[in-house]
């Protein structure tokens, strides 16, 4: 698995884990379009969250399930990869 | 000074999700011909369980009415009361944008007696067997007994009076009649019903507890109320919600009245204590009647609880008495749930369709399975039967001993 969580996970973690279905492109192409636009709450964000440490094995920042737009979830969660690698 | 004029209740829409059909008119085609759809169970780690007949939804596509994000975030029966709504608020023609400006004029009141069982089951598996990482944050509201009415709102934009009757199998009437104060203390509509999904392994589990519940495997013979072969109750899953409307501004909208909601008691007299509950159901059908302004002879028609249990059956018959007088042993009395099953909270408010219906239709729809009555009761059976039916009274009971009647009339009643 990459270290990296690129759209394409995003997309499909946001389809499993809330019901919730935008496609990597669109994620791609307006990144700050905010959550909740999207249809994501609190609650979402943290499935999506706890669906990734697991994955991954690796702890989130608390503030990963404050992020109000995928960019700034992205950014967040790369750069704690990054640190951890 | 003069009292306000008392704003009313009444139906203006109607949703069902039974095991007898996913709509109002295929559940009213099934009841009225007395179709019985108790049979086997056959949902997926139930089969092996002593409870082996029960009243399942098996046409029931969640994904053909309900969003994805909502099916996954919500029970099954949640699904059913999400579902039940949009029917009811259809049938009432009111659609996103009748309360989209004016929000805080509709709620939702829903009755619920076992939760998202399902649902829960399901993340308490993944807490067990893999760890507390691994329970999704839905679990905190799915499983929740507010869950439905909770989503209706959310759904639907909602934000007026929201409740939630966590009670008894009566609770279901209860429910309308909370609908009926959030009415009359200002609200114009309310979403309000209630729907189970009792049928999964966790929740049949533990309804095995209940020495009421129908053991016997025979879909014909499990639950015989009023017979002597009565062997206690069918269990079964689904429900109905009603648009709940304030008469002016039904009218206001043009839109048909369907029933008003008259009047309604509830009383309590003891988990399993089903000789006293004829005195608690005598007492709650005497409070509807008061409410409602009807003496015992304006009934035309009861939808009595039918437990199935002899001694039940017993208390409810003496009650119909007792509450009725001489009209008791002379009113035709059925109870269509025998061809369903019995969906806890939701089975008086089905039986609350049935009876607006019966109305509409001037049609008793029979009671399945159902012969060689040993009680001194005129139980409509085999073919449902022609009668004027304008004033209707629904009778429901509790394993935990909540007794409630409802008394319904047909149309905008004698309203002016």
């Amino acid at each position: 698995m990459s270290d990296r969580i690129t759209v394409e996970e995003l997309s499909e973690l946001m389809k499993k884990t809330a019901g919730v279905a935008v496609s990597p492109q669109e994620l791609a192409e307006r990144p700050d379009v905010p959550f909740e636009e999207l249809g994501i709450d609190s609650l979402g964000l943290l499935g999506i969250v706890g669906e990734l440490e697991n994955r991954h094995g690796v702890p989130m920042p608390p503030d990963a399930e404050r992020c109000k737009t995928p960019r700034k979830f992205l950014d967040l969660v790369n750069s704690t990869f990054l640190a951890g690698a | 000074m003069s009292a306000p004029p008392r704003r009313r209740a009444v139906v203006t829409g109607i949703g069902v999700i039974a095991p007898n059909g996913t709509s109002t008119e295929a559940f009213w085609k099934s009841t009225q011909e007395g179709v019985s759809v108790l049979d086997r169970v056959t949902r997926e780690g139930c089969t092996h369980l002593p409870l082996k007949v029960a009243g399942e939804v098996r046409s029931f596509d969640p994904s053909a009415v309900i969003e994805e994000r909502y099916i996954v975030q919500t029970d099954r029966f949640t699904h059913f009361a999400m579902a039940a709504a949009d029917a009811a608020l259809e049938d009432a023609r009111l659609g996103r944008a009748d309360t989209e400006d004016r929000p805080f004029s509709a709620g939702v009141v829903t009755a619920a007696g076992s939760g998202g069982g399902e649902f829960g089951q399901g993340e308490l598996q993944k807490l067990w067997g893999k760890g507390s990482r691994y329970v999704g944050p839905w679990q905190s509201i799915a499983w929740f007994y507010a869950a439905s009415t909770g989503q209706i709102s959310i759904r639907r934009g909602f934000k007026g009076p929201c409740s939630v009757v966590a009670a008894d199998e009566a609770g279901g009437l209860d429910a309308l009649a909370h609908a009926v104060r959030a009415v009359q203390r200002g609200t114009d509509v309310i979403v309000a019903g209630s729907t189970e999904a009792p049928l999964a392994p966790y929740s049949m589990v533990c309804q095995l507890g209940y020495r009421e519940l129908s053991l016997v495997d025979d879909p014909a013979r499990a639950y015989r109320p009023f017979t002597e072969g009565a062997c206690g109750f069918v269990p079964a899953e689904g429900g109905a919600m009603f648009t709940v409307e304030e008469l002016g501004a039904a009218r206001e909208r043009g839109v048909p009245v369907r029933a008003t909601l008259a009047g309604h008691a509830a009383t309590f007299t003891g988990a399993s204590c089903w000789e006293r509950s004829r005195e608690g159901l005598a007492e709650a059908i005497r409070g509807a009647l008061a409410e409602a302004g009807c003496a015992p002879e304006e009934i035309d028609v009861v939808f009595a609880d039918a437990l199935g249990v002899p001694e039940a059956d017993r208390a409810e018959a003496l009650a119909i008495g007792d509450a009725l007088g001489a009209h008791g042993r002379r009113v035709p009395v059925t109870a269509p749930k025998t061809g369903t099953g019995r969906a806890y909270c939701a089975a008086p408010v089905l039986d609350t369709v049935a009876a607006v219906l019966a109305m509409e239709h001037g049609l008793i729809p029979p009671t399945p399975n159902v012969f060689d009555i040993c009680h001194d009761l005129d139980l409509v059976t085999g073919c449902a039967r022609p009668a004027q039916v304008g004033t209707a009274l629904v009778l429901s009971r509790g394993l935990m001993g909540s007794n409630s009647a409802l008394v319904l009339r047909r149309g905008a009643a004698d309203a002016t």
